[in-house]
């Protein structure tokens, strides 16, 4: 993990006293509530349906156990004894008293954590792929580059009021995991001619009106990296729309002026400022790369999984939860194992004090106690020796947390809705169970092969349903809960490097798209199966996946089906395409 | 308690004894001190300003454009005759402002005082002044000495091409 240096826990230790301040000059009634509303968000704090909701940021989604022990102590005292873990890669608590944040942020920044710029109209907490600094294919190692950003973003004294939230997504390998395409600046790692660099998508994003984001830029030299985010964000931030807070996403601006119009005034500034005092030198990536401690792998293993496959051959779980959860590894002999956060009847990415607890001290026996948070709000074991995944899998089954869905249909990506989150029009938690429920046959689950699910409990969009392979939306409609489906959306497409293809847009991202009209709550498990049972009669063959239908024939089959279905006929309400 | 000075200025409070000019009349005030005029108003007789005694300052709204302040052709801002540029705050969380603060300072030459003004708290302050403000009229129900105090909020930065905030602007200094 990076280790703080002086300055990196000063500057914690810092906000945290001056929330403090704020805290008790509101509290005193010397803050107006509108004056501290913006000042908390910008500290993560939201006052939500139960109580207030911290957001605690997990930069580029790494992790340490000593961290992870600090959460669970936090989960412990300050809250119900359990945690979320967000889509982008951070936790949130549900339930601690405004009065205890300071003192909470306190104990955070004892183990370098904060809750800095993970709300607000600011820039956010930059994310990764799950497997940063783990992956095979990684072109470069993003987690340097994310400390990067995250040190220039942090407390940025130009660009702490946007004119709406600001989310940057860095991907350092062949296949982007980290959704650079639907994110306000997505940076793909390239290397032309042996030197490294970013490709540069901007204005992509879900919510209300979700797009793909745009290449802007085919080639960023790293050392140009900060200066053109710089003016990348200066020109958002005099031009972007402030009058109406659904159009003043960069997305819009890039929209409204065309790509090529946004992308000429951001090279306009970046000329007057890309030789200035934030261009990159090779130092600085040198001093912030040594900051990390990196694992130190026992280089004389070998890949020899004799025992393991032994061990698989009489055990039908051990061997499921070996082909979903354990990933390849970039040093021979070593796997990244995912923990699943998504035991069904368990709101996903929920996870108790004591199984934080649990997979800390596992985490240091299995590897070097480091974790990777996934924005599929699962946690990963960074460095497991391959020998010692059976008996790493007999641990985490007791825990629950050995669910062998990751990649299938049950992994639902979801956010808290309605029960939990003021903002919801719907619920999303018993609907993920009802699927769950309905999908309880891990046979038939491997059977559909890759799916990716995700559902959001309104057009906010924190499950981004909208890169589901299915989606689905809950949406009001006087007072009652419904729900739309999309299918169609994927978050990446796989990377093609050479730079002269720019018509790649995304990384491969997609939009999913409406299949109709809504249905009621109880009516999800079955729509969900009839559009699996579409996919399962029309797929050429079980290399062809849910994704790959949908785009070879269209939305087509999979409508006709779901609305001529008697059963679901029953009621589907027909209710406005949301902004699509 | 707002009878006290509200402007920091060169590291200390002081009274605002400055006034606005109709802000719907583009013909200059009358040539005594104190008074600031609109960028729309300064724009029109910005070549009859060196013929006043007493030096205007200019309001700038937080939408104004960079190219606002220079004639085709020119470079830098004219200096002369401006006492200080005042960027509005309409609202806080109104960004733009910082924005063009940098802009002034590192691309339009404008090293003379640069005021905040509007919905200037003690929490904006510290960016405000890394941004390029040297002086902050604090808005009413904000303790002025505790956002004197705000400079020394964070003692460690960043990003290296805002400077730390500085009290006291050296160009102004050297005037005296």
């Amino acid at each position: 993990m990076y280790i703080y240096d002086e300055i990196d826990q000063q500057l914690v230790e810092q906000r945290v006293a001056q929330f403090k301040d704020q805290t008790a000059r509101f509290l005193t009634g010397k803050l107006s509530e509108e004056e501290f509303r913006v000042l908390r968000l910008q500290n993560g704090l939201y006052i939500q349906r139960h109580a207030p909701m911290l957001r605690v940021a997990i930069p580029y989604g790494m992790l340490v156990s000593k961290q992870l022990r600090m959460l669970a102590y936090v989960a412990r005292r300050w809250d119900k004894g359990y945690g979320h873990f967000s889509t982008r890669q951070n936790i949130q608590f549900n339930w601690p008293r405004l009065e205890d944040v300071p003192e909470i942020l306190a104990k955070l920044a004892t183990v370098q954590m904060h809750a800095i710029q993970t709300s607000g109209n600011c820039i956010r907490n930059t994310t990764t792929d799950h497997f940063a600094g783990l992956a095979p294919d990684e072109i470069i190692n993003p987690l340097v580059w994310c400390e990067i950003i995250r040190q220039w973003s942090m407390l940025h004294p130009e660009f702490a009021f946007l004119p709406r939230k600001f989310k940057i997504a860095v991907s350092g390998a062949l296949t982007d995991r980290a959704a650079v395409g639907v994110h306000d600046i997505g940076l793909q790692a390239v290397k032309v001619d042996g030197v490294l660099g970013f490709r540069v998508w901007v204005g992509g994003g879900l919510g209300r009106t979700p797009i793909v984001g745009k290449l802007i830029k085919p080639f960023v030299a790293w050392s140009d990296l900060l200066t053109y985010l710089q003016a990348t964000l200066r020109v958002y931030n005099l031009h972007g729309r402030r009058d109406n807070k659904y159009k003043a996403r960069i997305k819009i601006l890039v929209k409204d002026l065309t790509p090529e119009v946004f992308g000429q005034q951001v090279d306009e500034q970046w000329q007057l400022i890309k030789d200035g005092p934030d261009k990159v030198s090779e130092e600085y990536v040198n001093e912030v790369s040594s900051r990390f401690v990196w694992p130190k792998y026992d280089t004389t293993l070998i890949e020899n999984d004799d025992s393991i496959t032994l061990q698989a051959a009489g055990n039908l779980k051990f061997e499921r939860w070996l082909r979903t959860n354990v990933h390849d590894h970039k040093v021979t002999g070593y796997a990244s194992v995912t923990v699943s956060l998504k035991a069904t009847g368990v709101p996903p990415g929920d996870i108790t004090a004591d199984q934080m607890e649990a997979i800390a001290d596992i985490s240091e026996k299995y590897g070097f106690g480091e974790l990777r948070v996934s924005h599929e709000q699962n946690l990963i074991l960074a460095d497991v020796r391959r020998q010692s995944l059976y008996s790493l899998w007999l641990e985490l089954d007791i825990l629950k947390l050995a669910t062998p869905n990751i990649g299938y249909i049950t992994n639902i990506i979801a956010c808290p809705g309605g029960d939990y989150c003021s903002l919801a029009n719907a619920v999303s938690i018993p609907v993920a169970a009802a699927i769950q429920e309905r999908f309880d046959d891990l046979d038939f689950v491997y059977e559909i092969g890759e799916l990716d699910l995700n559902l959001s409990g309104c057009i906010n969009s924190c499950g981004h349903h909208h890169v589901g392979h299915i989606g689905i939306l809950g949406v009001d409609k006087a007072g009652e809960e419904w729900y739309q489906i999309t299918i169609g959306g994927r978050q990446n497409g796989g990377v093609n490097i050479d730079t002269n293809q720019t018509q790649i847009r995304g990384g491969g991202a997609a939009i999913g798209r409406v299949i109709g009209p809504s249905f009621a709550r109880e009516q999800i498990p079955d729509v969900i199966y009839c559009l699996i049972q579409t996919y399962l009669r029309l797929r050429d063959s079980d290399a062809e996946r849910f994704i790959d239908v949908v785009e070879r024939l269209g939305i087509g089959p999979f409508k006709e089906d779901v609305y001529s279905d008697p059963i679901l006929l029953k009621a589907p309400l027909n209710t406005e395409v949301v902004d699509v | 308690m707002s009878n006290s000075p509200r402007l920091i200025r060169h590291g200390e409070l002081e009274d605002d004894l400055w006034r606005l000019h109709d802000i719907t009349l583009t013909t200059l005030p009358p040539d005594e001190a104190y008074w600031m005029v609109t960028l729309d108003c300064w724009k029109v007789n910005q070549d009859s300003m060196s013929q006043r005694i007493h030096s205007v300052a200019i309001l700038v709204p937080a939408h104004a454009d960079s190219k606002d302040f220079l004639p085709i052709g020119v470079s830098s801002i004219n200096a002369l005759a401006i006492t200080f540029i005042a960027i509005d705050f309409p609202n806080y969380k109104d960004g733009r402002g910082f924005s063009l603060a940098q802009i002034l300072r590192t691309q339009l030459g404008w090293l003379g005082e640069l005021r905040a003004v509007g919905d200037v708290l003690i929490d904006t302050i510290h960016y405000l002044a890394r941004c390029g403000f040297d002086s902050f009229l604090v808005k009413e129900g904000h303790d002025p000495e505790l956002a004197l105090k705000s400079f020394e909020t964070f003692t460690v930065h960043y990003q290296k091409s805002y400077p730390k905030p500085v009290k006291i602007n050296s160009s102004q200094v050297s005037d005296f």
